[in-house]
Protein backbone atom coordinates (compact mmCIF):
# COMPACT_ATOMS: atom_id res chain seq x y z
CA UNK A 1 0.00 0.00 0.00
CA UNK A 2 1.21 3.30 -0.93
CA UNK A 3 1.67 5.74 1.95
CA UNK A 4 -0.79 8.60 1.91
CA UNK A 5 0.39 12.05 0.64
CA UNK A 6 -0.53 15.08 2.44
CA UNK A 7 -0.50 18.49 1.60
CA UNK A 8 2.04 20.92 4.21
CA UNK A 9 3.40 24.09 4.00
CA UNK A 10 6.45 25.36 6.01
CA UNK A 11 7.38 28.38 6.59
CA UNK A 12 11.00 29.36 7.60
CA UNK A 13 13.52 32.57 8.25
CA UNK A 14 16.66 32.67 6.47
CA UNK A 15 19.25 34.55 7.66
CA UNK A 16 18.32 38.35 5.42
CA UNK A 17 22.26 39.46 6.20
CA UNK A 18 23.00 36.78 3.48
CA UNK A 19 23.26 37.68 -0.05
CA UNK A 20 20.56 36.83 -2.54
CA UNK A 21 22.60 33.56 -4.60
CA UNK A 22 22.95 32.42 -0.89
CA UNK A 23 19.33 32.77 0.04
CA UNK A 24 18.48 30.78 -2.84
CA UNK A 25 20.66 28.35 -1.99
CA UNK A 26 19.09 27.69 1.08
CA UNK A 27 15.86 27.77 -0.49
CA UNK A 28 17.19 25.07 -2.80
CA UNK A 29 18.31 22.60 -0.69
CA UNK A 30 14.60 22.72 1.12
CA UNK A 31 12.97 21.96 -2.28
CA UNK A 32 15.63 19.40 -3.09
CA UNK A 33 14.68 17.83 0.01
CA UNK A 34 11.71 17.47 -0.34
CA UNK A 35 11.47 16.15 -3.76
CA UNK A 36 14.16 13.25 -3.20
CA UNK A 37 11.92 12.03 -0.42
CA UNK A 38 9.30 11.61 -2.35
CA UNK A 39 6.83 15.07 -2.47
CA UNK A 40 6.82 17.61 -4.48
CA UNK A 41 6.45 21.18 -3.92
CA UNK A 42 3.54 22.98 -5.20
CA UNK A 43 3.90 26.40 -4.68
CA UNK A 44 7.16 28.73 -3.44
CA UNK A 45 6.66 32.13 -2.19
CA UNK A 46 8.99 34.32 -1.50
CA UNK A 47 7.97 36.92 0.91
CA UNK A 48 11.37 38.61 1.33
CA UNK A 49 13.03 40.73 3.55
CA UNK A 50 10.83 41.62 6.47
CA UNK A 51 11.49 43.10 9.83
CA UNK A 52 10.82 40.67 12.84
CA UNK A 53 8.51 41.42 15.55
CA UNK A 54 11.34 40.66 17.85
CA UNK A 55 14.75 39.79 17.50
CA UNK A 56 16.04 36.34 16.62
CA UNK A 57 19.51 35.61 17.41
CA UNK A 58 20.05 39.25 17.88
CA UNK A 59 19.37 39.85 13.96
CA UNK A 60 16.03 42.34 13.42
CA UNK A 61 15.40 40.91 9.73
CA UNK A 62 14.66 38.17 8.10
CA UNK A 63 13.72 36.99 4.42
CA UNK A 64 10.90 34.63 4.77
CA UNK A 65 10.05 31.72 2.21
CA UNK A 66 6.70 29.63 2.44
CA UNK A 67 6.91 26.60 0.78
CA UNK A 68 3.58 24.32 0.13
CA UNK A 69 3.82 20.57 -0.63
CA UNK A 70 2.53 17.11 -0.88
CA UNK A 71 4.55 14.14 0.14
CA UNK A 72 4.44 11.57 2.67
CA UNK A 73 5.01 12.06 6.40
CA UNK A 74 8.54 10.97 5.91
CA UNK A 75 9.44 14.28 4.78
CA UNK A 76 8.63 15.84 7.88
CA UNK A 77 11.38 14.71 10.03
CA UNK A 78 13.77 14.92 7.90
CA UNK A 79 12.96 18.33 6.85
CA UNK A 80 12.79 19.27 10.74
CA UNK A 81 16.24 17.86 11.22
CA UNK A 82 17.72 19.97 8.25
CA UNK A 83 16.16 23.10 9.40
CA UNK A 84 18.08 22.59 12.81
CA UNK A 85 21.48 21.85 11.49
CA UNK A 86 21.26 24.43 9.15
CA UNK A 87 22.89 27.72 11.05
CA UNK A 88 21.28 29.77 8.26
CA UNK A 89 17.92 29.01 9.20
CA UNK A 90 16.29 31.46 12.20
CA UNK A 91 12.98 29.61 12.48
CA UNK A 92 11.02 27.47 10.44
CA UNK A 93 7.39 26.35 11.04
CA UNK A 94 5.84 23.36 9.75
CA UNK A 95 2.18 22.58 9.04
CA UNK A 96 -0.32 19.94 8.01
CA UNK A 97 -2.67 21.95 5.73
CA UNK A 98 -6.38 20.38 6.68
CA UNK A 99 -9.58 20.33 4.98
CA UNK A 100 -10.72 23.58 5.79
CA UNK A 101 -7.64 25.31 5.07
CA UNK A 102 -6.96 23.67 1.65
CA UNK A 103 -10.75 25.01 0.81
CA UNK A 104 -9.42 28.03 1.91
CA UNK A 105 -6.69 27.89 -0.29
CA UNK A 106 -8.74 26.54 -3.30
CA UNK A 107 -11.05 29.73 -2.97
CA UNK A 108 -8.43 32.64 -2.70
CA UNK A 109 -6.84 30.97 -6.13
CA UNK A 110 -9.73 30.93 -7.58
CA UNK A 111 -10.62 34.85 -6.88
CA UNK A 112 -6.71 35.29 -7.56
CA UNK A 113 -7.17 33.25 -11.18
CA UNK A 114 -10.42 35.00 -11.88
CA UNK A 115 -8.97 38.38 -11.60
CA UNK A 116 -5.57 37.73 -13.66
CA UNK A 117 -7.98 36.72 -16.13
CA UNK A 118 -10.44 39.77 -15.70
CA UNK A 119 -6.57 41.81 -15.97
CA UNK A 120 -5.37 39.91 -18.69
CA UNK A 121 -8.54 40.62 -20.77
CA UNK A 122 -8.20 44.03 -20.05
CA UNK A 123 -4.95 44.31 -21.05
CA UNK A 124 -5.95 42.71 -24.33
CA UNK A 125 -8.14 45.02 -25.30
CA UNK A 126 -6.15 48.16 -24.24
CA UNK A 127 -2.95 47.05 -26.27
CA UNK A 128 -4.12 47.74 -29.57
CA UNK A 129 -5.32 51.40 -28.19
CA UNK A 130 -2.25 52.24 -26.79
CA UNK A 131 0.66 53.05 -29.51
CA UNK A 132 -1.86 55.26 -30.62
CA UNK A 133 -2.34 57.13 -27.41
CA UNK A 134 -1.10 60.79 -27.50
CA UNK A 135 1.76 61.28 -24.49
CA UNK A 136 -0.51 63.35 -21.75
CA UNK A 137 1.98 66.07 -21.17
CA UNK A 138 3.50 67.95 -23.73
CA UNK A 139 6.49 69.79 -22.88
CA UNK A 140 6.78 73.49 -23.25
CA UNK A 141 8.71 75.94 -22.80
CA UNK A 142 8.26 77.30 -19.41
CA UNK A 143 8.22 80.98 -19.23
CA UNK A 144 11.37 83.40 -17.44
CA UNK A 145 9.94 86.06 -16.06
CA UNK A 146 11.70 89.09 -16.43
CA UNK B 1 -51.47 33.68 33.83
CA UNK B 2 -48.17 35.04 31.45
CA UNK B 3 -47.10 38.25 32.72
CA UNK B 4 -47.04 40.92 29.58
CA UNK B 5 -43.07 41.88 28.61
CA UNK B 6 -42.99 45.45 29.32
CA UNK B 7 -40.05 47.13 27.85
CA UNK B 8 -38.15 49.59 29.93
CA UNK B 9 -37.68 53.15 28.85
CA UNK B 10 -34.51 54.02 27.08
CA UNK B 11 -32.55 55.51 29.61
CA UNK B 12 -33.02 52.72 32.08
CA UNK B 13 -32.05 49.96 29.47
CA UNK B 14 -28.92 52.07 28.97
CA UNK B 15 -28.04 52.54 32.75
CA UNK B 16 -27.93 48.66 32.81
CA UNK B 17 -24.88 48.55 30.69
CA UNK B 18 -26.35 47.14 28.24
CA UNK B 19 -24.26 47.52 25.09
CA UNK B 20 -25.05 46.23 21.38
CA UNK B 21 -24.12 43.08 20.91
CA UNK B 22 -21.30 42.20 19.29
CA UNK B 23 -21.17 39.48 16.53
CA UNK B 24 -18.39 37.37 15.82
CA UNK B 25 -16.75 38.97 12.90
CA UNK B 26 -15.36 35.29 11.31
CA UNK B 27 -18.99 34.28 11.79
CA UNK B 28 -20.05 36.74 9.47
CA UNK B 29 -17.16 36.43 7.31
CA UNK B 30 -18.57 32.84 6.32
CA UNK B 31 -15.80 30.35 5.70
CA UNK B 32 -12.84 32.95 6.71
CA UNK B 33 -10.04 30.33 7.63
CA UNK B 34 -7.83 32.50 9.69
CA UNK B 35 -4.73 32.14 8.89
CA UNK B 36 -1.40 33.18 10.45
CA UNK B 37 0.20 34.62 8.00
CA UNK B 38 -2.54 37.30 8.03
CA UNK B 39 -0.31 39.33 10.92
CA UNK B 40 -2.50 42.45 9.59
CA UNK B 41 -5.62 40.80 10.73
CA UNK B 42 -4.34 39.37 13.74
CA UNK B 43 -3.19 42.57 14.64
CA UNK B 44 -6.71 43.59 15.49
CA UNK B 45 -7.01 41.04 18.26
CA UNK B 46 -4.02 41.87 20.11
CA UNK B 47 -3.59 44.49 22.26
CA UNK B 48 -0.68 47.13 21.97
CA UNK B 49 1.35 45.28 24.27
CA UNK B 50 0.66 42.17 22.29
CA UNK B 51 -1.48 40.26 24.83
CA UNK B 52 -4.37 38.35 23.41
CA UNK B 53 -7.77 39.85 23.51
CA UNK B 54 -9.92 38.28 25.37
CA UNK B 55 -13.29 37.19 23.57
CA UNK B 56 -15.66 39.24 25.51
CA UNK B 57 -14.60 42.15 24.59
CA UNK B 58 -13.99 41.64 21.12
CA UNK B 59 -16.99 39.65 20.45
CA UNK B 60 -15.25 36.65 18.82
CA UNK B 61 -17.30 33.24 19.34
CA UNK B 62 -15.62 30.88 21.28
CA UNK B 63 -14.92 28.18 18.24
CA UNK B 64 -13.08 31.31 16.10
CA UNK B 65 -11.57 32.45 19.41
CA UNK B 66 -9.62 29.38 19.45
CA UNK B 67 -8.88 29.17 16.01
CA UNK B 68 -7.59 32.86 16.25
CA UNK B 69 -5.33 32.13 19.15
CA UNK B 70 -3.60 29.27 17.55
CA UNK B 71 -2.86 31.50 14.56
CA UNK B 72 -1.55 34.26 16.57
CA UNK B 73 0.64 31.96 18.21
CA UNK B 74 2.14 30.73 15.37
CA UNK B 75 2.55 34.74 13.97
CA UNK B 76 4.21 34.75 17.48
CA UNK B 77 6.68 32.11 17.06
CA UNK B 78 7.30 33.70 13.39
CA UNK B 79 7.87 36.60 14.72
CA UNK B 80 4.84 37.89 12.64
CA UNK B 81 3.62 39.57 15.65
CA UNK B 82 5.44 40.46 19.14
CA UNK B 83 4.96 38.38 22.41
CA UNK B 84 5.63 41.57 24.55
CA UNK B 85 5.78 44.45 22.07
CA UNK B 86 8.29 46.96 22.87
CA UNK B 87 5.98 50.23 22.57
CA UNK B 88 6.08 50.38 26.78
CA UNK B 89 10.21 51.29 26.49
Amino acid sequence: MQAAHRTYETTFIVNASLDDPQIDSVIGRVQDLITKNGGTVTMLNKWGRKRLAYSINKKTTGFYVNVEFEGPGTVIAQLERAYELDELVLRHLTLVLDKRALAARKATQAAQAAQAALAAAAQAAEVPAAPAREPLFTEQPTEKKG
Amino acid sequence: MTVPYIRKPRRERDSQAMRKKRTCRFCDAKDLYIDYKDEKRLQRFVSEQGKIIPKRITGTCAKHQRQLVTAIKRARHLALLPFVSDTIR
